[in-house]
């Protein structure tokens, strides 16, 4: 199993979990936080001052200027990494259009819906597979091919394995002049034993 | 809670971009032209509300305990939405293979159905244990050693990276046979 074809598994979330833990993080510490001065942990005197402190107050009036440009700087910090975070989880996975060669005259790209398209077809073809979802992930340098394979009920999985790897991905090896592939596989098993499920009456 | 996770992050960003705006915002209004703050939000009508309070006041410990909440829901938010795939042995390097708990669930299940002491079966499965349980008319110990087999053979089929626990409980039910 390499990094690749283990990255091409499914669409990383790691970046919305970090973000989403931080930020959890954040507000039970401001909560945690303010319940333990309100219970007098840190004195009971206090405990007993005003949310709206008169020292801050003060410090606010007498550098008024300073006390600006720090909201400013803070809401702008709050604004930037908001908008990319919305921008970095709403963009979609991107599908890479493959370059085979990039000598200049002789640029040569195929586009990614050809090859899903043509991989998709081929996996179709294989004994117990009843359908198949094909597309590339990663970047046009380095792709990586993830397959969505559905399986009929009772299926060999290492009958599928071999077919998958002597036909298909090796076609597409040879289609990319590449002597490895990262791919990704994820098998549904057993989705429905026929094309139309049987009812019962 | 991938879904969740999915939907709610970017409004969670969205909402740090409008907070992180409205501080920006106000704060240039009352800098620029005093006569005309507040703009959007009502800050000051919120200072004279909070003027009064103490830490100890108990609509400050009842925020707090507010925001913890939230903030815990988030946090546990971003723990729990990790991915569940079962992984299977790699065919050949640079190949992996996953399948879903639900698919081996399904797999598993078809089998045990189909078992002719088997009246019903549920089946919950992870990449660590699969778990079933069994209803029969016959003497429940018999049945569950045949229903533990026949698991073991599913499972034993399927390539799987790393073979799961296995736990079979069996009832008897009451019917004729």
């Amino acid at each position: 199993m390499s990094r690749r074809s283990r990255a091409a598994v499914a669409r990383s979330a790691g970046g919305d979990r970090t973000l989403t833990t931080v930020l959890g993080l954040v507000l039970v510490a401001a909560s945690v936080l303010a319940l333990l001065v309100g219970f007098g942990v840190f004195g009971s005197f206090r405990a007993q001052r005003p949310v709206i402190d008169p020292l801050i107050v003060e410090w606010v009036s007498t550098h008024a200027t300073a006390a600006r440009w720090i909201a400013i700087g803070i809401g702008v910090v709050l604004f930037l990494i908001g908008l990319w975070w919305t921008l970095r989880s709403l963009r979609p996975e991107p599908r890479p259009d493959v370059s085979l060669s990039e000598l200049p005259g002789e640029r040569l790209t195929v586009e990614h819906a050809a090859i899903s398209d043509a991989v998709r077809h081929d996996a179709e073809l294989i004994d117990g597979v009843s359908r198949a979802r094909a597309r590339l992930v990663g970047t046009p340098q380095k792709p990586a091919l993830r397959l969505s394979l559905t399986l009929v009920e009772g299926t060999d999985v290492r009958d599928v394995w071999a077919d998958l790897d002597g036909r298909v991905l090796a076609r597409a090896r040879e289609a990319f002049a590449v002597s490895a592939l990262p791919t990704a596989v994820r098998l549904e098993l057993d989705a429905t034993s026929a094309p139309t499920p049987a009812r019962v009456q | 809670m991938r879904l969740l996770l999915r939907v709610l992050a970017p409004l969670l960003g969205l909402l740090l971009a409008v907070v992180g705006l409205a501080v920006v915002v106000e704060t240039v209004t009352l800098w620029v032209s005093p006569a005309s703050s507040p703009l959007i939000v009502p800050w000051p009508t919120w200072l004279t509300a909070a003027e009064g309070l103490t830490w100890q006041s108990g609509g400050v410990r009842a925020a707090a305990i507010i925001v913890g909440v939230i903030g815990l829901f988030v946090l546990i938010l971003g723990l729990v939405a990790r991915r569940h795939d079962v992984f299977l042995a790699d065919p050949v390097p640079e190949v992996t293979v996953t399948t879903s708990p639900r698919s081996i669930a399904r797999a598993v299940g078809h089998e045990v159905r189909a078992h002719d002491e088997v009246v019903s079966a549920s089946v919950v499965a992870s990449a660590k244990k699969v778990t079933v349980k069994a209803a029969t008319l016959d003497p429940a110990a018999e049945v569950r050693d045949t229903v533990r087999d026949v698991v073991e053979t599913t499972l034993a089929r399927l390539p799987l990276a790393r073979r799961p626990r296995v736990a079979v409980s069996v009832t008897t039910t009451k019917g004729v046979k």
